[in-house]
């Protein structure tokens, strides 16, 4: 099981919960952002790019509870910015924990070390720490050599202090399957709880225009990723998410699965796109035209999106909605390692593509894998 | 929401493609709207021009028809059916507030912050850590800008 027994339990009690009241439309994770300033600037994130006063501005710790109780999801995730930066963090957190929230704390670990004192260990508190790949297409990714070891020194701190820690990978177009399942040993290794895997996506506000995974070459890659996977290695995604990604599922898009407050206030219409802001939960609900967005709706902005942000919120859905995608969900939890002839021929088959230039900084560390699957007992 | 002109290479890519076949999505045209003034003419031009602010990542000026003028950071537009009921969300660069304008109250735009998304391409991160690793450099970084 990649989460606590208790968390899955809410989780499952809040969505039940919300089909019994019949409310077809609701959210499952808040998204919390306090502020956008970073201690990164990493060349595809979309985040960052504000004048200087926007970038000062912060949610307070009391703007942060209301929005939670307006949305009444059971978890919380914290993205950025850098929610580190933030003077008041360790207060927003233990906020949250008193609530009874599962909170994903997402970092890039750049302070974890320093700050992890300000944070308590509990079942509500997991540190969701961004690696982007092995050593040197992390700090390709993050424009920062050096930045892969300080976040896994951050990681191997928050494990030995009894933190549950989990980790959020974004692959790009010239990403390399193999290498990526290289870093899931390492992960796995380290001693997260757990991993969360997404593909990157050409939102509108990205820098980067030109290095976003199109929907074909996205599940070719999570096939030959997750397909054959180890018995040692654990995600924290909803299954039927991952068999989306590996494009052995078709799902549509939730976009109010993830609502996403940040000191603009209710981002319309998902974390992705930004098309305007709503002063409630409740307005955001109800002004937003939901027809308009998801790939199936002929919006040229969602064409390619698989994102965990629109899609995992669909693969819950999708295993509470029936008794066949309640089976479905525990045979990919217990049993399945999702074997696939054509996927390991893809991996081993696989050429680095020349859309990506990641594929110049070198290839995956092929020999440190296999030390790795040794030490995993794979 | 971004305009049809920054759309249309994506657009194109969907005449002729099938989302689900898509194997390297089309990004946008990214346009160099800092220092533009528009013209502001007609009520398209109008609706067109704070369209485009609404995407720009820098500050603005707003001047407003009584002479005052608002700088900042123009965060939402909310489109209504006439410019009278069509108005703009503001959070000014020396306040902690946030304005309200309504469209028909605007008499001039200026694209006048530093647009802080130009030249942060990926390309431009790619080719700048080959020249440096040529020239033998450790630690390759882009920093944060300073916020002060
Ligand atoms: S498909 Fe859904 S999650 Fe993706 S950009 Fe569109 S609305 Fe957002």
């Amino acid at each position: 099981m990649a989460v606590p027994v208790s968390q899955a339990w809410t989780v499952a009690t809040y969505v039940l919960k919300q089909k019994l009241m019949g409310r077809k439309k609701y959210p499952l994770v808040l998204m919390l952002e306090p502020l956008f300033r970073c201690n990164l600037a990493c060349a595809g994130c979309g985040k960052i790019q504000y004048p200087a006063h926007i970038l000062k501005a912060e949610l307070s710790p009391e703007e942060c509870f209301r929005a939670v109780e307006e949305c009444g999801t059971p978890m919380v995730a914290i993205p950025g910015g850098e929610p580190l930066l933030h003077p008041q963090m360790p207060e927003i957190v233990a906020g949250l924990v008193a609530r009874k929230k599962y909170v994903y704390m997402c970092t890039n670990a750049l302070l974890l070390k320093e700050k992890l004192h300000l944070f308590k260990p509990s079942k509500y508190l997991s540190f969701s720490v961004h690696v982007d790949g092995q050593r040197e297409h992390h700090d390709f990714s993050v424009c920062r050599e050096g930045g892969y070891d300080i976040a896994m020194e951050g990681v191997r701190v928050a494990v030995e202090a009894g933190f549950r820690v989990t980790t959020n990978t974004t692959l790009f177009d010239g990403a390399d399957p193999n290498s990526v399942r290289a870093h899931f040993d390492e992960l796995m290794v380290a001693g997260v709880e757990s991993m969360m895997v997404s593909p990157g996506y050409t939102y509108d506000k990205a820098p980067d225009q030109k290095h976003f995974l199109g929907r074909a070459r996205s599940k070719k890659l999570f096939r030959s990723i997750l397909s054959n996977r180890k018995k040692t290695w654990r995600f924290n995604a909803s299954p039927i998410f991952m068999e989306f990604l590996m494009g052995k599922k078709d799902l549509t898009c939730t976009p109010w699965g993830m609502p996403t407050f940040s000191i603009f206030g209710w981002q319309k219409p998902c974390y992705l796109l930004q098309d305007g802001y709503a002063d409630s939960f409740k307005e955001l609900m109800e002004t937003v035209q939901w027809s308009n967005y998801g790939t199936e709706s002929g919006n040229p902005q969602c064409a390619n999106c698989m994102v965990h942000s629109g899609y995992e919120a669909s693969g819950v859905n999708y295993t509470f909605s029936s008794l066949k995608g309640l089976l479905q969900t525990a045979k990919g939890i217990f049993f399945s390692k999702y074997e696939d002839e054509g996927a390991m021929k893809l991996l081993n088959e696989w050429k680095p593509t020349s859309h990506g230039p990641l594929v110049q900084i070198g290839s995956p560390v092929a020999k440190s894998a296999t030390e790795l699957q040794e030490v995993s007992g794979d | 929401m971004a305009t049809e002109t920054q759309e249309s290479a994506k657009l194109t890519q969907l005449a002729h493609e099938n989302p689900d076949e898509i194997e390297v999505a089309a990004g946008r045209e990214r346009e160099q709207l800092e220092g533009w003034i528009p013209a502001l003419a007609t009520e398209a031009e109008i609706r067109e021009a704070l369209e485009k602010a609404f995407d720009y990542r820098g500050d603005i000026t707003i001047t407003k028809k009584d002479g005052l003028q608002v700088v900042g950071y123009l965060f939402d537009r909310r489109r209504g059916d006439s410019l009278a009921d069509s108005f703009v969300r503001v959070i000014p660069s020396n306040e902690k507030t946030r304005v309200n304008i309504a469209y028909s109250e605007i008499a001039a735009l200026a694209f006048s912050g530093r647009d802080t998304a130009a030249g942060k391409t990926f390309e431009a991160w790619v080719k700048k850590y080959w020249d440096k690793k040529a020239a033998g450099e450790r630690n390759i970084q882009i920093e944060p800008e300073k916020l002060d």
